[in-house]
């Protein structure tokens, strides 16, 4: 036994070193990706690189972005060389890397042109494991006829039929963004109920009760939402901050009644679309779904509290390479190609228009008088938010414990459980599941 | 362990046919040993194991010893048994009824039958998405009880009806299927015995109680064993209407184990959970068995 | 029987057995009609009547067949005949491996059988979400991913399946395989000639668990068939529910589509399950 199998090692091993050389120059590589968007515009990516490096052909597996986490999960931890590049959700990237599923970023890759919040994102104890693809912006969408039916001010913002310059935009962002306690006052007039039932609601956030969106509403309050070792939420979680601030989420829903409970993916664009909806805080990736519809929006800056500090929702999609792949060079080249070349930004950014994370991008938005006009400009408005306001969300191997126990608790308040029991028993939920994956 | 052989005539055993035997079950034992038992082996294996730093370590009984004292896992327990305890005698009770209105002959029968199985090829997950834009605030279901004058419920956001509303949305899915196993033992039921009870002056509940339940046993155990089994398991609705919640009402063990797994990446508590599910479903149908199989299976 | 000497009392109860029946469809109409009436609209007007509901949410208008030309624009037909191919061919070998595995267990007694068969019984009490990574390496090493046995050879023997044949063949009184044996009949024969044809309803129980379990299946296609260029109806169908957006018309065109598959495929069996049942039951 022991003898055939060196003899099936040693043959593996001259046949590995002789397709080594034969095959250097014909590689095939597969990654993981979103089914929809996302693969079409990383097709288009793909294309331009092998047209630039005939011998190496990647292949995209898509997945439905439901299932895609999963998926991932499954196939990283079963050690699969058929996968060589990654597609990593920002704040899953600790988790992984901590589990060694990642191989750290070739050093020789050139970073220096990557916006640098988002850089600082894709690293975990130190080291770069992933690089930035696109980035994210959230904005506050309002339905003028709405404002206007209800005879009151419209939030200062970009509207079809005018045009911004990058400094107007940065004057609107710095001086005119509303506070959330202008967006519940003028959600109160707006919501209009008939017979029981609520016809037009005021205010509602795309992704109810989601750590991405609401991670500012406490921090911009003065406390992170758990603490800098990544394990700890009590102090954090628990404080004064943000009892005030789920205190406000919870009014949103059981004391003004101006938001619709439970509202699952995609279900606010529709209702804001249909004129249901008066005020949606959410992604700039609504606008050409929302431009479909006849409803006459206008985008302000993402609100934040009275007294507090402007911060705003952050992060997207990352590149990294599968430790177990057996293509690492080539992996890493087409990895440091989609988030670092000029073209390979550009035919991304031109395909999905997502806020890109590649400085040369940012600057041309800024300055560009293509993107003058609505609403084009709102990337403007992101632009200023990524280089000024964003606020990452916290790097921990615990991130899907977090995101889960803070999810329920936001959940619970909405619909009626009390704020402080709610945070409390968020706190003993994550760090009791949190403990158990701490180094 | 469970599974009474039936008595088996010393005949038969006398000459058993050993190659004959082999080949009926060497498809099926290999099957379901390669892609199921040795599948199911490696998973329980992983409750022994911690992974710490990339590094799969054991640490022999630890994860089951921390279920003794973890809080969330009790509660859950006590949910999953509470929903199964509600939730199998509902669909058990309610495939029973819809199978014998459905093999009533009458004119326009064939219309209803069609729609008593629609909800089979409806996917769980889509009949999932349906029933929660029904079930919403101020959705169809509310719009149909407002015109009744019943005041809107939050039918999935109240810790007082989640489970009960997850209850309904399983149920519904799952009466059309359950049915079919009944109407197909329902078959096996020799008409005579029927025309003898008529001929008695049988009243139909004793009728029901005294003839067609004991004479569907057999059918009953396996409706009885493969449900709960599936129900013990179930937790893609409360994945998607409600994770867990409110406040934890909802928080079935399977659904624990299955956020464990994959999204805490903390296996070894997923599986720990798991294989404390399996001896539990074990031991109800050991008890379903003894109850239900034994004599009278003709 | 006294109801019957009495034409009035006769039609009431005819009205009534109609009343009870008609409600317990409504149950089971109420959400598939839902959904046919919202992929008649187009997708930005999914929602126009339901937040809040009004009785024209129950109303496909406007109308149109937009969400279906898009389905099968989106090649749903092949996504569909993929689906049906997988599911019929599991049902096949599924009926033939698992019923002979049922009729030996019923049949014979040997040694280790209850531990076999509580082995069997285990097989079905693990989600498969807790087996996927094991199984998924299994199949690596068979060389099946990406290849249609991946998603067909690990789903044709069923623990559950061969529990219902067990349950049914055990109940097939033994004096017809011994007086065939004292004929002279093969064991085969037996099985053939005398208890298959016995076994019809069972069977088709049989087929429906298989069929729906290939019908449903949605983790492991995503798993066994990577590179993604053959899709089964639940893969095919998440891809409605995008990251940023929701395309709901068609994901109810396609729930729709998919829900009348397995009746169209059901009723003409219904001969063989719902034969000489009339006295079953409750009937007054």
């Amino acid at each position: 036994m022991m003898k055939t199998a060196k003899i099936a090692i040693v043959a593996g091993l001259v046949a590995g070193m002789l397709a080594g050389t034969a095959l250097a120059q014909d590689k095939s590589l597969n990654m993981i990706v979103i089914e929809g968007g996302d693969t079409t515009a990383m097709q288009a990516v793909v294309n331009a690189y092998e047209a630039a490096n005939p011998g190496v052909t990647i292949n995209l597996q898509p997945y439905p972005f439901a299932q895609f986490f999963q998926v991932a999960e499954l196939r990283l931890r079963s050690g699969d060389a058929g996968i060589d590049l990654v597609y990593v959700d920002a704040p899953l990237l600790a988790s992984y890397a901590s589990r060694g599923f990642l191989s750290p970023i070739d050093a020789a890759i050139d970073t220096s042109s990557l916006v640098t919040s988002a850089l600082e994102a894709g690293k975990y104890e130190g080291a770069q494991y992933a690089l930035p693809i696109n980035n994210s912006a959230q904005v506050l969408f309002y339905n003028k006829a709405l404002f206007e039916a209800a005879g009151i001010t419209a939030p200062d913002g970009l509207t079809a039929g005018e045009t911004a310059t990058q400094a107007e935009v940065d004057e609107l962002a710095e001086t005119k963004r509303w506070t959330w306690e202008q967006v519940a006052d003028a959600a109160r007039k707006l919501t209009v109920q008939e017979g029981g039932r609520t016809t037009t609601y005021g205010f509602s956030v795309e992704q109810f009760g989601e750590l991405y969106q609401l991670q500012p509403f406490g921090e911009s309050l003065g406390t992170d939402v758990i603490g800098p070792d990544g394990y700890t939420a009590k102090g954090y979680l628990d404080s004064e901050a943000w009892t005030k601030a789920a205190t406000f989420w919870s009014d949103l829903y059981n004391a003004w009644g101006v938001s619709p409970r439970s509202l699952g993916y995609g279900e606010g664009a529709q209702l804001f679309g249909n004129g249901q909806l008066a005020m949606f805080a959410a992604g700039t990736w609504n606008i050409p779904i929302l431009s479909e519809t006849d409803v006459d929006f206008g985008v302000a800056p993402y609100p934040y509290f009275e007294g507090g500090k402007v911060l705003t929702p952050t992060g997207s999609w990352y590149v990294g390479v599968n430790a177990a792949s057996a293509n690492q060079a080539e992996a890493m080249d087409f990895a440091a190609y989609l988030t670092t070349n000029a073209e390979g930004t550009r035919i991304w950014f031109d395909s999905l228009q997502q806020l890109p994370t590649y400085k040369p991008l940012l600057d041309e938005i800024s300055t560009d008088a293509s993107f003058d006009a609505f609403p084009q400009n709102v990337f403007r408005l992101g632009v200023y938010d990524s280089l000024n306001t964003a606020k990452a969300r916290p790097v921990t191997a615990a991130y899907g414990q977090l995101q889960d126990a803070f999810r329920t608790a936001f959940v619970d308040i909405a619909n009626g459980v009390p704020v402080a029991d709610a945070l409390a028993s968020a706190v003993q939920k994550f760090e009791s599941a949190a403990a158990r994956v701490a180094p | 362990m469970v599974g009474d052989a039936p008595p088996v005539d010393r005949m038969t055993n006398s000459r058993t046919p050993v190659l004959l035997i082999a080949a009926l079950l060497a498809p099926a034992l290999i099957g379901l040993v390669v892609f199921r038992l040795y599948p199911i082996a490696l998973a329980a294996g992983d409750s022994f194991f911690n992974v710490l730093r990339g590094q799969r370590v054991f640490v022999g009984f630890d994860n089951y010893i921390a279920l003794l004292t973890d809080s969330i896992f009790w509660n859950s327990l006590w949910v999953t048994l509470w929903f199964n305890l509600l939730i199998n005698p509902i669909q058990i009770a309610l495939a029973l009824g819809l199978a014998l209105l459905y093999v009533q002959q009458f004119k326009g029968v064939t219309f209803y039958r069609i729609l008593f199985l629609i909800p089979i090829g409806v996917s769980l997950p889509t009949a999932v998405i349906i029933w929660r834009i029904m079930l919403s605030q101020d959705g169809l279901v509310n719009g149909v009880l407002g015109i009744a004058g019943v005041p809107a419920q939050p039918w999935l956001t109240a810790q007082s009806l989640a489970l009960y509303s997850i209850i309904a949305i399983a149920t519904w899915k799952g009466i059309s299927y359950w049915m079919i196993f009944i109407i197909g033992g329902l078959q096996n039921i020799s008409p005579e015995i029927y025309d003898a009870a008529k001929v008695d002056g049988v009243k139909p509940w004793q009728q029901l109680f005294y003839i067609t339940i004991p004479l569907l046993r057999p059918t009953l155990l396996f409706v009885l064993v493969a449900d709960v089994s599936i129900n013990f398991l179930l937790f893609a609705p409360i994945f998607m209407l409600t994770q867990g919640g409110p406040a934890d009402s909802t928080n079935v063990l399977m659904y624990e184990a299955y956020k464990s797994g994959f999204i805490f990446g903390d296996m070894g508590r997923a599986m720990a959970i798991i294989v404390v599910v399996v001896a539990i479903l074990l031991v109800i149908v050991g008890l379903q068995f003894r109850l239900l199989s034994g004599k009278g299976a003709r | 029987m006294s109801m019957s000497s009495n034409p009035v009392r006769q039609g009431l109860s005819l009205g009534a057995k109609h009343l009870v029946y008609a409600l317990v469809a409504f149950v089971f109409v109420l959400p598939l009609w839902w959904a046919i009436v919202s992929s008649l609209r187009p997708n930005a007007e999914v929602f126009a009547d339901i937040f809040p509901f009004t009785a024209k949410a129950l109303l496909p208008s406007p109308a149109s067949l937009e969400a279906y030309t898009g389905v099968f624009e989106r090649g749903f037909g092949m996504i569909i005949a993929n689906t049906l191919i997988v599911a019929l061919i599991t049902m096949a070998a599924g009926l033939v491996v698992n019923g002979a595995a049922g009729f030996a267990f019923a049949m014979f007694d040997f040694k280790g059988k209850k531990y076999i068969l509580t082995a069997i019984i285990i097989s079905f009490m693990l989600p498969f979400e807790a087996i996927a990574l094991p199984l998924y390496t299994v199949t690596q090493q068979l060389g099946w991913l990406d290849n249609i046995a991946a998603l067909i050879v690990p789903s044709i023997a069923n623990g559950l399946a061969v529990f219902l044949f067990y349950q049914f063949f055990s109940q097939v009184p033994k004096d017809y395989a011994e007086a065939a044996r004292l004929d002279g009949v093969s064991w085969i024969n037996i099985l053939l000639r005398i208890y298959v044809p016995l076994s019809m309803p069972t069977c088709i129980s049989a087929a429906l668990l298989l069929f729906i379990f290939q019908w449903e299946a949605f983790l492991w296609p995503l798993l066994a068939m990577p590179s993604q260029q053959f899709k089964v109806i639940q893969v095919g169908m998440a891809a409605f529910q995008q990251q940023y957006q929701t395309i709901w018309n068609q994901l109810f065109a396609v729930a729709v589509i998919t829900a009348l598959i397995p009746i169209a495929l059901l009723l003409p069996l219904q001969r063989y399950y719902v034969q000489g049942l009339a006295g079953a039951g409750i009937k007054g």
